[in-house]
């Protein structure tokens, strides 16, 4: 397997990166997110978010316990402006 | 404010919308597309009956339906984010903010991709993102491509494409890592392939997958599997080959692949390189549900529906007082069992607001689900009856412990 195979393409963040880390912590996926910043840029994980998931699944024993990462909003990429509610005349 | 608000304008959501809309009540339709139909749109295939299934039609005709009955759709508005507060839902979108007391999220589904090396050159896309460019756009992906990734949504595309004029080289398995999952297990494909088996064209492998009933002959299967694959509309399905990488300079020049053995490990020494101008990566479908968990829908994780589904019952309410659910978010079927829920979450929202004078409507277009489900061409799980079961034992387990809470 190619070790510099990019997993997270907003983050660049790389196959090896995430399973070496994933392995060193056994952490979840959400402390896995946050070492990494996979799944952290533009797109909001809405590309690597299964990857990293099944990264921990494979790498952590206790799988039962596995909480997935959690969505958040904006949930899809928006203008600061409309974020800040400019438009919100109701 | 608006009375009822449904985010996707899929078959469930169409369907929810014309169903309320019939019955006298005005509603609202939100899309982040420009167009209306959702997955629908990209479908194209035959019926055993010899009638074509035409997803751009058939959204057309529910578009068209929805439309004369005042039903009001905005497209190319994505929301972004909803929240509940006095008693009524804020709808968050890039066109706007909404505010009602009933919401339905027909959010439909996504596809789950996987990295390979090489899966960042411009090239690579996902099935789905072939079949919208081939079917909507009417636009050529590549002149020759391979399909990584053997599930039913693959092999149903691959035959689009083919349709297209566009040649499919071969659809074959990714190599076995972390992060492909059972698509590079050529058992686990094998498994999910058999109940798929009537669609195939060759006698050859309808009669195959009978006799393939238990779990060793579905060894001896895959031991015996043809390495250069068997062939569906011409185009070989490789269970005993991998890919290993997709190269090319700046762009997609072709892949590297494989020999693997029926546990998946590659065979050292039979790597050889095809030649391709496009790559489709496919991990299958799983349910697309960020607003209901934004909205704190409790959530569970069905096998046999697709992944992560939100709790709900079969009257398409969830857990949370006016939030429904309809379509793919509930579970990964056909478009048609998408449109018969569609029209539960369209009852039971009429039945919330006009005080139960829909129980019948109800009760009579869930037995239609199940009806659709059964009767249906494509089966994208062959056991959605037992993860809908699942689904109904979670459901009766967490009422159960609401109602224990409330007497205490």
């Amino acid at each position: 397997m190619d070790c510099s195979m990019i997993v997270c393409r907003c983050e660049e963040v790389t196959y090896d990166d995430l399973v070496k880390t994933a392995n060193k912590y056994k952490c979840s996926s959400r402390e896995l997110k946050l070492r990494t910043r996979a799944g952290m840029g533009y797109c909001g994980g809405r590309t690597c978010r299964s990857m990293i998931e099944s990264i921990v699944d494979k790498e952590n024993e206790k799988k039962d316990e596995h909480v997935p990462l959690k969505y958040q909003a904006p949930i899809r990429p928006i203008h600061f402006g409309k974020l800040g509610g400019m438009n919100n005349d109701e | 404010m608006n009375k009822i608000i449904i985010i996707g304008a899929g078959p469930a959501g169409l369907s929810a919308a014309i169903t309320i809309a019939q019955n006298g009540e005005e509603v609202l339709v939100l899309d982040e597309y420009m167009l209306a139909g959702g997955r629908l749109l990209g479908q194209l295939y035959e019926e055993p009956t010899g009638n074509w299934w035409n997803g751009i039609t058939e959204s057309e005709n529910l578009y068209e339906k929805a439309i004369q009955l005042g039903v009001d759709i905005q497209l190319n508005t994505s929301v972004y984010d909803m929240e509940k507060q006095n008693n009524q839902w804020i709808i968050y979108t890039d066109n706007g903010t909404y505010f009602t007391k009933n919401v339905l999220l027909a959010t439909g589904a996504a596809e789950q991709p996987f990295a390979i090396p090489g899966w960042t050159l411009p090239g690579v896309m996902s099935v789905g993102a072939a079949q919208v460019m081939t079917n909507v756009h009417r636009v050529k992906p590549g002149k020759r491509g391979i399909i990584v990734g053997v599930n039913v949504l693959s092999s149903a595309i691959a035959m689009e494409l083919q349709l297209a004029g566009i040649h499919v080289k071969c659809i074959t398995l990714p190599k076995k890592t972390k992060l492909a999952k059972e698509s590079g297990d050529p058992l686990e494909v094998m498994n999910s392939l058999l109940h798929v088996s009537h669609m195939a064209p060759s006698k050859f492998v309808q009669l195959g997958s009978k006799l393939m009933k238990n779990d060793l002959m579905k060894k001896m299967g895959i031991s015996f599997y043809p390495k250069n694959g068997i062939k569906m509309w011409d185009i070989p399905i490789m269970l005993r080959k991998a890919v290993i990488e997709i190269y090319g300079d700046k762009v997609v020049e072709g892949v590297k692949i494989a020999t693997i053995t029926p546990d998946g490990e590659v065979v050292k020494g039979t790597e050889e390189n095809i030649s391709a101008d496009f790559v489709c990566i496919t991990g299958g479908l799983y349910p697309l549900a960020e607003l209901a968990a934004i909205a704190g829908c409790p959530f569970y994780h069905i096998e046999e529906l697709g992944g992560h589904v939100p709790l709900h019952n079969e009257k398409m309410e969830t857990t949370i007082e006016g939030l429904y659910v309809a379509g793919n978010i509930t579970g990964i079927e056909g478009a048609k069992v998408a449109m018969s829920q569609g029209v539960v979450a369209g009852f039971s929202i009429l039945n919330h607001i006009q005080d139960g004078k829909f129980n019948n409507d109800i009760e009579k277009s869930i037995k239609e689900i199940e009806q659709t489900r059964n009767s249906a061409y494509i089966q994208f799980h062959p056991n959605v009856e037992e993860g809908k079961h699942k689904l109904k034992k979670h459901w009766e387990n967490y009422i159960g412990k609401e109602l224990c809470k409330m007497v205490k």
